[in-house]
């Protein structure tokens, strides 16, 4: 087994035991916003066709993923921060990037029920089909790869952990309302629309919806523009946890 | 030498001077002693030689290799104990010794081994299956010294290791400290706690305001203090002088206790006053003796707002030289 890997395992036992008493509650908490999102969306919209609610569903995945990384993972990590953790953690002879990858890992698996779930009860409350393609797979992991790097960058890239919650709290605010995830990107101002041109966000729901439906979305850009998006917070994530103050 | 650092600056924000041309080496097999009072920028230096702060200048090597641009030898080679507490509030104390062991290279059969011996060694068996946060501060910090010295690198590094400790196992705990030396690593050792150092160490450097103030064994560092004894004096209760005669240098005054240096040639003269405040109902009692690392540091370190004192809190300065 190369060091590596090894290392891996290690660190992924280590987060999974740190984890083990917050981890079943995390994840029926994703499950309850899931379903809550399934069915509050008859709430917002009462006269809902089953086409508008595939579409609104399928947004679901990313508006999750998006809460975890960019919302709740700064918050987690800036008191660990705040604990000295990173001091502890980072001085083990292990490269910090497979801390990273142990730990984004316990981060998936925090997503990912929450996720099927929100699309299998969705479905079948809102009664129509998915269209599940083996793309599917990779784009969701994108989305949630990126999504978790993203929130590394916020984490470690504020100059104190106080400053990434209040970061995180502007983001609830920009993904529920001001994202084209709710709703089509067609009702936002235009000034917003370029905005959104650039961000991840409506490329995220995109993947999701072109790899779960038959809905008809530019999945290769998205597949782009959330892979670039991706590299960003790879890079970014490297180098903030590798610079010494 | 295993490790050496010399010149060692670090600046930060511009003009916040932590440490100012530190320089030191530590042998194979040796428990050396960094002592400072708090803010002294003990924690800065190990912070600087396992990687976590860039220094502004200077040199650190491990084994000749510069760790300063090679941070991931320093951190293969170095095992740490942080000042803060590790991590571990999911992890029994046995799963946390033992993932460190194996994280750092060790193989399955010789870290349970080595697990089970630190834990019976440090006797802390009754709470090695406890999750880490049900641990009271002490026994946590045990634990992380059993992380760092599971599968230690060749250089220990040991931030305040016996803080929270009770006495009992603070003994056992300097036992162990010994015994990695023994086995061949640089022991380290950050400590503000001047007494327990003396016992522990063999050589140590006394830091203060990010400068090196003194360097050598705990005798080297009293020889200044050849032609001194030192004299303690226990208040009766409620009882207290504003003013202690010239003969008594750099005292420190807890609440009922004052501790200062006498020189042997006013030893008689200090006794009779001594024994005058004992008569008058002043003193309670009084002691003479040698004088301990203690007052070579407060010498050193120039200030009296530093020492741990023994029984009661430092409530006023006398005398600073």
């Amino acid at each position: 087994m190369s060091r590596a890997l090894r290392s891996y395992l290690l660190l992924l036992k280590w987060q999974a035991l740190s984890q083990k008493p917050i981890l079943p509650l995390s994840m029926a908490v994703q499950i309850m916003i899931a379903i809550g999102f399934v069915i509050g969306l008859s709430f917002f919209y009462p006269e809902l066709s089953s086409t508008i609610a595939k579409y609104l569903i399928t947004g679901a995945p990313t508006i999750i993923i998006l809460m975890i990384g960019l919302v709740l993972l700064p918050q987690i990590v800036g008191m660990a921060r705040k604990e000295g953790t990173f001091d502890y953690m980072w001085s083990l002879p292990i490269p910090r990037m497979i801390y990273i990858a142990a730990d984004a890992t316990i981060w998936v698996l925090v997503a990912l029920p929450g996720v099927i779930i929100s699309l299998a009860i969705g479905a079948a409350y809102h009664g129509f089909s998915l269209d599940i393609s083996l793309l599917s797979i990779p784009g969701l992991l994108l989305i949630t790869i990126s999504g978790v790097l993203l929130g590394y960058t916020i984490a470690h890239g504020a100059p104190k952990p106080e400053i990434a919650h209040l970061i995180t709290q502007v983001l609830v605010f920009v993904i529920m309302i001001f994202s084209p995830v709710m709703y089509p990107v067609e009702q936002l101002p235009n000034w917003l629309v370029q905005i959104h041109n650039v961000l991840p966000i409506k490329y995220m729901a995109d993947l999701s919806r072109g790899t779960l439906t038959d809905l008809d979305v530019n999945l290769g850009l998205a597949f782009i523009v959330v892979g670039a998006w991706c590299a960003v917070g790879f890079v970014a994530t490297y180098f903030l946890i590798k610079r010494r103050r | 030498m295993l490790l050496k650092i010399n010149d060692l600056v670090k600046v930060f924000n511009k003009n916040i001077l932590a440490n100012d041309g530190i320089s030191l080496h530590i042998e194979k097999g040796e428990v050396f002693g960094l002592l400072g009072p708090n803010g002294a920028g003990k924690t800065t230096m190990v912070n600087q030689i396992i990687g976590l702060t860039m220094p502004t200048s200077g040199s650190i090597n491990i084994n000749g290799i510069d760790v300063v641009s090679n941070p991931d030898y320093a951190r293969q080679n170095c095992s740490f104990q942080s000042q803060t507490q590790v991590p571990i509030a999911g992890l029994t104390a046995i799963q946390a010794i033992e993932l460190v062991g194996l994280i750092r290279g060790g193989n399955n059969i010789e870290v349970q081994k080595r697990t089970k011996q630190l834990i019976d060694n440090l006797e802390i068996g009754e709470w090695a299956n406890k999750m880490g946060a049900t641990l009271s501060g002490g026994v946590r910090r045990i634990v992380a010294f059993c992380m760092a010295a599971v599968f230690p690198g060749s250089v220990v590094i040991l931030d305040e290791p016996t803080n929270d400790i009770d006495p009992v196992r603070r003994r056992l705990l300097w036992n162990q400290v010994r015994s990695l030396a023994d086995m061949g690593s640089a022991v380290l050792l950050v400590t503000h706690n001047v007494l327990e150092a003396e016992r522990a160490v063999d050589r140590l450097t006394i830091i203060d305001q990010g400068k090196v103030v003194g360097t050598g064994t705990a005798a080297d560092l009293k020889g200044q203090d050849e032609d001194h004894m030192r004299l303690e004096l226990v208040f009766e209760p409620g009882m207290q002088f504003s003013e202690h005669p010239d003969l008594l240098e750099h005292a420190v005054t807890s609440r009922r206790r004052v501790i200062g240096r006498i020189a042997e040639k006013k030893v008689v003269e200090a006794l009779e006053w001594a024994q005058s405040l004992k008569e008058k109902g002043v003193v309670e009692e009084f002691f003479l003796g040698p004088t301990t690392l203690e007052d070579a540091y407060v010498r050193m370190v120039g200030r009296t707002d530093v020492v741990e004192i023994t029984e009661g809190d430092i409530v006023n300065e006398q005398s600073t030289s």
